[in-house]
């Protein structure tokens, strides 16, 4: 499995896919949709998907002394591997505006969504949407990535406008507070990112396991 | 004895269907896979592989069946089908270097041996060699690891004659260390100058599984040459399908 996925980042990704886990620094971007770093990063890991099958990468795979379900499972490995990295990036770019930028001008007039905890929340969930409905399914075909791909964008956009809508709705304002305000309310809101993330990558992993399995490559 | 076995290997699709074919690759022995194109060799290969599904039948090796021990198969046997397609821009040693890493039983002696024997330069990539260097290539990762069958799909097609006849003279060598070696081919030559065994297949049907001299014996006609028994027997096939 760890070889897998050692070949995966060595010979399967495209450089663009580690190139834009840069996108996690759009965080520090005042009056910008930051959630839209994270679909930047999904496009990154994207042009891997299209570079393996331009290498002919699963028939390369299918052909090693390795059990079906690990292919599927490295190349989640991958993926999960390339978002640990965005997410802990971003989260560093976050902890720095909640602190040390607090108080900045172009931060605190910003009506868009402030880097907090919520914000790491909501990336959460669009990478668990990546990998459910793009990943999960490329692997119906382990070949047709088009519609998987408009489908996740499609989701992914509408994720960002709930991230950017949501704490302008009366009542749930402590989801936009900058600092460490409201931090209870937001720490929930990170936990139930990190259930959604985990119960959307683990469910749609073992879907794809099954889907390969019946592929003919 | 045999050490593979393909017993009533079925596979539908909509426009084509392979149905009943049955085998056995024995130890030391070279058996040549002869049909036309589009006659299921690439299908039943792919299935002995276990890269499609069949919708009958079982591959096994080594007394063990293909599906439940695909890891442990795999380890013994070297396949290769046709010219390396994958990671074209990728080099050559980048890729051996990955193949590596999942052989236990790697031997990377003999992975320098048949380098200089090919003549191929690990920092050349795919896209840089010839289709006869790609197939080199691809039969270079097949034979770096201890194999004890080598399944190969058309590998003479694409070859010029001299590399081809340098192939064949490999196949005797490896087959004298006692591998099993599988090729499909559509070339007759190749049977004649090296095959000890014949499966003939015709439009997904298994027409013949026996020795050539078996197989000259019992389709041939007198005076006829391999190339020539086959070639009568797809015209005869042509000629029936047009007379109904």
């Amino acid at each position: 499995m760890l070889k897998l996925l050692a070949k995966e980042m060595k010979l399967t990704a495209s450089v663009l896919s580690y190139v834009f886990i840069a996108f996690a620094l759009m965080a520090f971007l005042p009056g910008y949709p930051i959630l839209i770093g994270t679909f930047f990063c999904c496009l990154g890991m994207f042009q891997t998907f299209q570079a393996a099958r331009e290498a002919n990468d699963i028939a390369y795979t299918a052909l090693l002394p390795v059990a079906k379900s690990d292919i599927v499972k490295a190349r989640y490995g991958f993926c999960v591997f390339i978002e640990a990295c965005y997410f802990l990036l971003t989260a560093a770019v976050t902890l720095i505006r909640m602190t040390i930028l607090t108080d900045v001008a172009a931060y605190t007039n910003n009506v868009l969504m402030p880097a907090n905890i919520v914000y790491l929340s909501f990336v959460l969930i669009i990478f668990g949407c990546f990998n459910s409905i793009f990943v999960g399914g490329f692997f119906k075909t382990a070949y047709q990535f088009g519609k998987p791909f408009v489908c996740f964008i499609i989701v992914a956009y509408l994720v960002v406008g709930m991230g950017e809508t949501l704490f302008h709705i009366p009542g749930l304002e402590a989801l936009g507070t900058l600092g460490f305000d409201h931090s209870g309310t937001q720490l929930g809101a990170l936990c139930l990112g990190f259930v959604l993330f985990i119960a959307l990558t683990f469910l749609s992993m073992k879907k794809a396991v099954r889907n390969f399995e019946t592929i003919d490559i | 004895m045999a050490i593979a076995e393909v017993k009533h290997l079925k596979k539908v699709y909509p426009t084509f269907t392979l149905s009943d074919v049955s085998f056995d690759l024995s130890a030391g022995r070279i058996t040549g896979f002869i049909g036309r194109n589009g006659a299921g060799k690439t299908t039943t290969i792919k299935g002995m592989l276990g890269l499609v599904h069949s919708d009958f039948g079982q591959v096994s090796y080594f007394g063990m069946p293909l599906e439940e021990n695909e890891d442990k198969i795999k380890h013994r046997i070297g396949y290769s089908t046709g010219a390396v397609n994958y990671y074209p821009k990728k080099k050559i040693k980048d890729i051996a270097a990955v193949t590596k890493t999942f052989y236990t039983n790697w031997d990377e002696s003999t992975y320098r041996k048949y380098l200089t024997m090919f003549s191929l330069d690990e920092n050349k990539t795919p896209s840089e060699l010839s289709e006869g260097m790609k197939i080199k290539f691809n039969l270079l990762l097949a034979l770096s690891h201890r194999i004890e069958i080598l399944i190969l799909d058309e590998p003479t097609s694409g070859l010029d004659p001299f590399s081809r006849d340098e192939l064949l003279d490999l196949f005797v060598k490896l087959k004298n260390c006692g591998i099993a070696i599988f090729f499909s081919t559509h070339i007759t030559s190749d049977l004649e100058k090296c095959a000890d065994d014949i499966v003939y297949i015709q439009k997904g049907k298994l027409i013949a599984s026996c020795s050539k001299d078996d197989f000259i014996e019992n389709f041939g006609k007198a005076g006829e040459t391999l190339e020539e028994t086959i070639l009568r027997l797809e015209r005869n096939a042509r000629n029936a399908e047009t007379a109904c």
